[in-house]
């Protein structure tokens, strides 16, 4: 097993390359001009101080010269200074992360713990009234757009039932809606996977046996069926945290939430490429590892898969 | 089993309604505890936030200068005239301006504002933004604690409209350190709390120089959707915001007894270059009498307003007249150009459909106005094929590839029309990018460049932008409009100014 994540680990080095390259060459050939976005946010400007901002910037360099500097620098854990602002990557990244990893840690935890059960429960109820308003929400919420549902949930907990403030001033109150609004799609997919996959489980002979045998129904459902039924559940869980931990541009929007989507969303338009490169670089990161631990889980929720 | 999964769910329905409960109960202690009658707190919200409070670096001062924390040395008025601030008076003989600095203005601490304190603001923004370079080229001499002299290589009119510019606010550059959280400048207001990309909270500056404050301070809530905004607005957490929608609009303007809307003609135009080196005079001209600037007014819904010019016809600069839409002139003048109308409704000579490719970009409802174009140009027999790009300055505007090219900018950026005129019209202009080229217009540009008389300036722009009309080179649709929401009994956040960039002043107050 060491052997095995060590070699895994040492895949991160020429993915990372690879992806940093392939996002730096498309950033590179993009149209859109850095200096131009910075200069002319609000008014024109002449073309000389255009090209001696794009000197300054360090753009009139070629290509390979600037990967060449970007990369050898993320190694000493520079990621350069934001197009934008001026300010450290690092630090807007750090910022962006730590927000958006609150709220993706929220949301995650949040939708296991309601979708596994209520998952459970209607393939326990197969066709039956609960099984069917379980499949409603769940449509639903794969459905509505992020924005309708976000809007939604505002006009319902702010406005009609002033249950909590739109301006939250980043406190637990101003992490309960956008926790909401972002688990609700993922807590749809969740509970439809769990459901599947208890199902599948349900029909196996082995739960035919167990109950033959005497054994207590809630017994076979956590003990047998859902350690079965963890290995698909857990490929959607390890996909989510890739998807939460890269942010919600729509939702950290409409709750004024400070996270990374929307700093990367921000960055794009602006063409603030040191941001997009660095976030291309930890998104990177995050999704190998997540990835690794999910097949490391394999394992141990099943010691049939083998390495 | 069932009574387990029922106790079960009772558990989770007991636990969220306990943490709806205790959200409830905490916002009611909020609002006992900020919202007394004695502390003046306007809350607003705003779609943009910055990393930092330097007011020289980038476009920041547009920011703190809305925030109420700076000042330059002069400003724009409601009918774009420059106007003192800090200073006193101004005198100009040639290329040397003598400005005299008030002599009660001073920093919110209480230090001064002093000619070498002025100077050295002005360099340091030269050296801090690229468009404020020429800055670090003048000469500067010190007369007095309060009279300083500029020595501009050669004349330049516009002097005062660039020192009312927000970037060149005058801040105490020896007590705000890097201005990363803290500044001191001389607006009615200070920093209270600032979190780099969030929340502003300012307060009252007590040592103000230029009278009473009437507010006690104002929190700033960035939020970039309009949406949120307008919810917070109905919910009462925020008293005012600007760039209200038109669906925003219409929603606050059903509760006329709780909210105001204040909407004027701004300074950012949605215009289109018609490319002369393509289109024909008289295909140019019958483009110009089918384009219906009124019609695209009413579609955008009142988040715009039809011009005529690229500059509100309230300043004195903004006097030009163009034909009104005509469709049978139009239509004339393609025949008499020798185009004929085929049967797919479309003009066609020499066996060629008379189109147009019309280059756009997805910003400023610059989209619809394509779209719009393209139905109305089709009413005439023109075929337009639309040509979306991300970026027009590194595509169409730059290799002048289009018969019409759409684009929106801010016009008058400090109360003068040279900025815009130099940007478009000018030989070799950035934004001359359809082959406009008339000596008459270039002569009157280079007289307009050292003109100081802001009457004759006036004259001058109507001139020139008179002659780009005739010539069919542009066709100015229309000014994007500013309008704030405010709470009942908030008055005096600049409402009324076309610039974007001036909101909290000493005179904002609420009831």
């Amino acid at each position: 097993m060491k052997f095995y994540i060590l070699k895994r680990l040492l895949y991160l080095i020429p993915i990372m390359i690879g992806i940093t390259f392939l996002s730096f060459l498309l950033l590179y050939l993009a149209p859109g001009d850095p200096a131009q976005r910075k200069l002319t946010a609000q008014t024109a400007v002449t073309s000389d101080v255009l090209e001696q901002t794009r000197e300054e910037m360090g753009l009139n360099r070629p290509f390979l010269v600037q990967y060449k500097d970007w990369f050898l620098n993320m190694l000493q854990g520079d990621l350069g200074v934001s197009y934008k602002d001026g300010s450290p990557v690092i630090v807007k990244l750090t910022k962006g992360m730590k927000y958006t990893g609150i709220l993706a840690f929220s949301s995650f935890l949040l939708s296991v713990v309601i979708s596994i059960p209520l998952g459970i429960y209607a393939a326990v109820k197969k066709d039956k009234l609960p099984d069917s308003i379980i499949k409603v929400f769940c449509f639903a919420g794969n459905s509505l757009a992020n924005f309708l549902v976000a809007v939604a949930l505002i006009y319902f907990f702010c406005i009609q039932t002033n249950l909590f403030p739109i301006i939250a001033k980043g406190n637990a109150q101003g992490l309960f809606l956008p926790t909401l609004s972002l688990s609700i799609p993922f807590m749809s997919r969740l509970i439809t996977q769990t459901r599947a996959a208890v199902l599948e489980q349900l029909e196996q002979p082995y739960v035919a046996a167990a109950r033959a045998r005497g054994m207590k129904e809630i017994y076979i459902l956590f003990k047998n069926v859902l350690h079965n039924s963890m290995i698909s559940i857990t490929t959607v869980l390890g996909l989510a945290i890739g998807t939460l931990l890269g942010g919600s541009v729509v939702t950290e929007r409409i709750f004024m939430w400070p996270g990374i989507g929307k700093l990367v969303m921000d960055s794009i338009q602006a063409r603030d490429y040191p941001v997009i490169q660095g976030f291309v670089m930890i998104m990177t990161g995050i999704y190998i590892i997540v990835n690794l631990l999910v097949d490391i889980s394999y394992h141990f929720l099943d010691p049939r898969v083998k390495e | 089993m069932k009574k387990r999964i029922l106790l079960l769910g009772l558990l989770f329905v007991a636990g969220i309604f306990s943490l709806i409960g205790c959200g409830g109960k905490e916002k009611v202690k909020i609002a006992e505890t900020t919202e007394t009658p004695e502390t003046k707190i306007l809350k607003v919200s705003e779609a943009f936030s910055i990393e930092n409070l330097n007011p020289h670096q980038d476009y920041q001062g547009w920011y703190t200068s809305i925030y109420g924390l700076t000042q330059s040395l002069f400003q724009i008025n409601e009918q774009s005239a420059v106007v003192p601030v800090l200073a006193e008076n101004t005198e100009v003989e040639g290329n040397v301006w003598t400005i005299t600095i008030k002599e009660a203005a001073s920093f919110s601490n209480g230090t001064p504002v002093t000619s070498e304190m002025v100077i050295r603001n002005l360099q340091k923004a030269g050296t801090m933004n690229a468009r404020f370079t020429y800055f670090t080229k003048y000469t500067y001499e010190v007369v007095d604690d309060k009279t300083f002299k500029i020595v501009t290589g050669e004349p330049y009119p516009t002097l005062l409209n660039d020192l009312a510019s927000p970037e060149l606010a005058i801040v105490d550059l020896d007590e705000s350190g890097d201005m990363a959280t803290q500044l001191v400048a001389t607006g009615p207001f200070v920093v209270s709390t600032f979190e780099p990309g969030g929340t502003i909270t300012v307060e009252k500056n007590q040592q103000y120089w230029d009278g009473a404050v009437q507010l006690d301070g104002a929190e700033f809530y960035y939020m970039p959707e309009s949406s949120t905004s307008l919810l917070a607005m109905q919910n009462g957490e925020i008293d005012t915001y600007t760039s209200v929608t038109a669906d925003a609009a219409k929603t606050l303007e059903q509760e006329q007894d709780r909210y105001q809307l204040s909407t004027v003609s701004a300074t950012r135009l949605q215009f289109y270059i018609l490319n002369q080196n393509r289109l024909s005079d008289s295909v140019r001209k019958a483009i110009n009498l089918t384009v219906d600037s009124s019609d695209i007014e009413k579609y955008l819904n009142g988040s715009v307003s039809a011009t005529v010019g690229p500059f509100s016809s309230k300043a004195a600069y903004g006097q030009v007249t163009k034909d009104s839409v005509d469709i049978n002139a139009a239509k004339l003048l393609l025949e008499e150009e020798g185009y004929i109308l085929n049967s797919s409704g479309y003009y066609e000579k020499d066996g060629q459909v008379l189109t147009v490719n019309v280059a756009y970009y997805a910003a400023r409802s610059l989209d619809t106005v394509a779209a719009l174009m393209q139905e109305q140009l089709k009413e005439i027999g023109i075929k337009a094929e639309l040509t979306l790009e991300e970026d027009p300055d590194a595509t169409y505007i730059q290799t002048g590839d289009f018969d019409i090219g759409l684009y929106c900018m801010i016009a008058d950026k400090a109360g003068d029309p040279y900025y815009f005129i130099s940007c478009t019209l000018a030989q070799d202009a950035p934004y001359n990018c359809g082959g406009f080229s008339n000596q008459e217009a270039q002569h009157l540009i280079e007289e307009l460049q050292y003109e100081a008389d802001v009457e004759k300036r006036a004259e001058l722009a109507n001139q020139i932008i008179q002659i780009a009309i005739d010539e069919n080179a542009f066709g100015y649709i229309a000014l994007f409009n500013k309008t704030t929401a405010m709470v009942t009994g908030v008055s005096n956040v600049n409402e009324n100014s076309p610039f974007d960039f001036y909101f909290l002043n000493a005179e904002t107050n609420m009831e």
